[in-house]
């Protein structure tokens, strides 16, 4: 076909949803250059960028931009100042209570123990960041050739470990956990810790140095919650190191 | 008296600020320069600019809010992931952004239906950042899009099915055909006429 005959489908072609037969006439044109048809696609997205954008408009709520930028480490999730001012409000009132009444003092302790754990989750935000931010952290791929993939990420880098996203995981269950594993080239699996799916805790980090190029893979499966030295399930995720 | 003026002002002023949003591309190479930059305060701005946009064409076809607040933030980062290829100079930032909105919902039905592997890839390959190069957005008014808008309502109800199809369920042709139980031929000359009608309505708004 020439491009005249073309000029009708580029609108659907930049969606994606043209039958084989006509897409591939297109792509035979876009890949030889085609300065017409190269015209005729970027006048159909922008086409299409306006038609989209002329839909009803709805709101998001307002949790979602602190949850995005937070995940770049820009700010923290609303719900961590929250956490973190009744976690401070706790540890006074505990310490006020312990220096009246010393049966008191085991609220100073789980006081201690609720403050570390939302440190321990602004710690592991600012991980992230950094890890999202360093040039040499490359993404690995999954999701091809599986069944159901989840929805995720998973990043590697040489000097910072391996970074899981997975925000669609049902929850684990009672009595279980989900357990990340780095699969060598060559040997066993070995396991990467432990994780929940829930909240923030879809974010697991395995901290170190890691060789990639004796990387093959890196796999999440259901274990019971004290963790196992070798996967005991199908693995949920698999995302394959090679770029 | 004054009070109705202000009404009728209502509907104008919404459009002009859809458009700003849409179609102003002055900000956009210090904004991707920025983005670029891993600066998080440009993710925030870019945010600002198309969070609302993008959330709605994605709750438009997923229609679940939790997925589609899930999915809004799986765009942004793709974006930030995927900035560094992108134009600064020529590149159209929200189209792209809704690009990858509407491609990562349809993306998500469609793997949940269990309809997978090439139209996933074709979608990722149609969202790559060198395809938003120099498109001609500022030819496109606001005059001209309220015009498609009022194009859009003047479809008939087959036309329009069509096209929703396309832009909000990603199907092709043979799928609509099979779905609305038509022939072939008569989807296509739907979707050809619809897209011609809003096509000459932008184009009629342009001489004019
Ligand atoms: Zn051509």
């Amino acid at each position: 076909m020439n491009c005249e005959e073309l000029k009708d489908m580029f609108e659907l072609y930049a969606l994606g949803v043209l039958d084989d037969g006509e897409k591939s006439e297109i792509d035979a044109h876009l890949a030889r250059d085609c300065k017409e048809c190269k015209r005729s696609l970027a006048h159909a997205m922008a086409f299409n960028a306006v038609l989209l954008s002329i839909g009803p408009e709805e709101a998001p709520s307002k949790r979602l931009r602190h949850r995005l930028l937070a995940s770049i480490g820009y700010e923290r999730p609303g719900w961590f100042w929250a956490g973190a001012l009744a976690a401070a409000l706790m540890l006074v009132l505990a310490v006020w209570l312990g220096t009246q009444e010393r049966e008191r003092s085991n609220q100073l302790a789980d006081a201690r123990k609720e403050l570390l754990q939302v440190t321990g989750e602004r710690d592991r935000l600012n991980q992230a960041a950094q890890f999202l931010s360093d040039p040499e952290t490359r993404p690995a791929s999954f999701g091809k050739g599986q069944s159901a993939p989840r929805r995720g990420y998973v990043f590697l880098h040489p000097q910072l470990g391996v970074m899981l996203i997975a925000s669609n995981l049902p929850a684990a269950g009672a009595g279980k956990a989900y357990e990340m594993w780095v699969i060598p080239k060559v040997g066993a699996p070995r396991p990467a810790g432990l994780f929940q799916s829930d909240g923030m805790r879809g974010l697991h980090l395995l901290t170190g140095p890691l060789d990639l190029d004796a990387l093959k893979a890196v796999a999440v499966t259901l274990e019971p919650a004290t963790g196992s030295a070798i996967p005991t399930t199908v693995p949920i995720i698999v995302a394959a190191a090679g770029s | 008296m004054f009070k109705l003026r202000l009404i009728q002002l209502i509907p104008a002023v919404l459009f002009y600020a859809l458009f700003q949003v849409v179609l102003r591309r002055e900000d956009d190479p210090d904004l991707v320069r920025r983005l670029k930059a891993r600066e998080p305060k440009a993710m925030a701005d870019l945010y600002q600019r198309c969070g609302r946009l993008a959330y709605s064409v994605i709750l438009r076809i997923v229609r679940n809010v939790g997925v589609a607040e899930d999915l809004t933030q799986e765009t942004f980062l793709r974006v930030w992931n995927r900035v560094g290829s992108f134009d600064s100079e020529r590149g159209a930032l929200t189209p792209w952004v809704l690009t990858v909105a509407r491609n990562r919902a349809i993306d998500h039905v469609r793997s949940q239906d269990g309809k997978l592997e090439a139209n996933a890839v074709d979608l990722d390959r149609l969202e790559r950042p060198g395809l938003f190069m120099d498109l001609d957005t500022s030819a496109l008014t606001i005059d001209r899009a309220r015009r498609l808008k009022s194009a859009l309502e003047k479809l008939t109800a087959n036309q329009r099915t069509v096209i929703e199809l396309a832009y909000y369920e990603g199907m092709s042709h043979t799928e609509m055909a099979e779905r609305l139980q038509q022939p072939l031929g008569t989807v296509k000359t739907w979707t050809r006429s619809a897209l011609q009608v809003l096509r000459s309505e932008l184009s009629e708004a342009a001489v004019a």
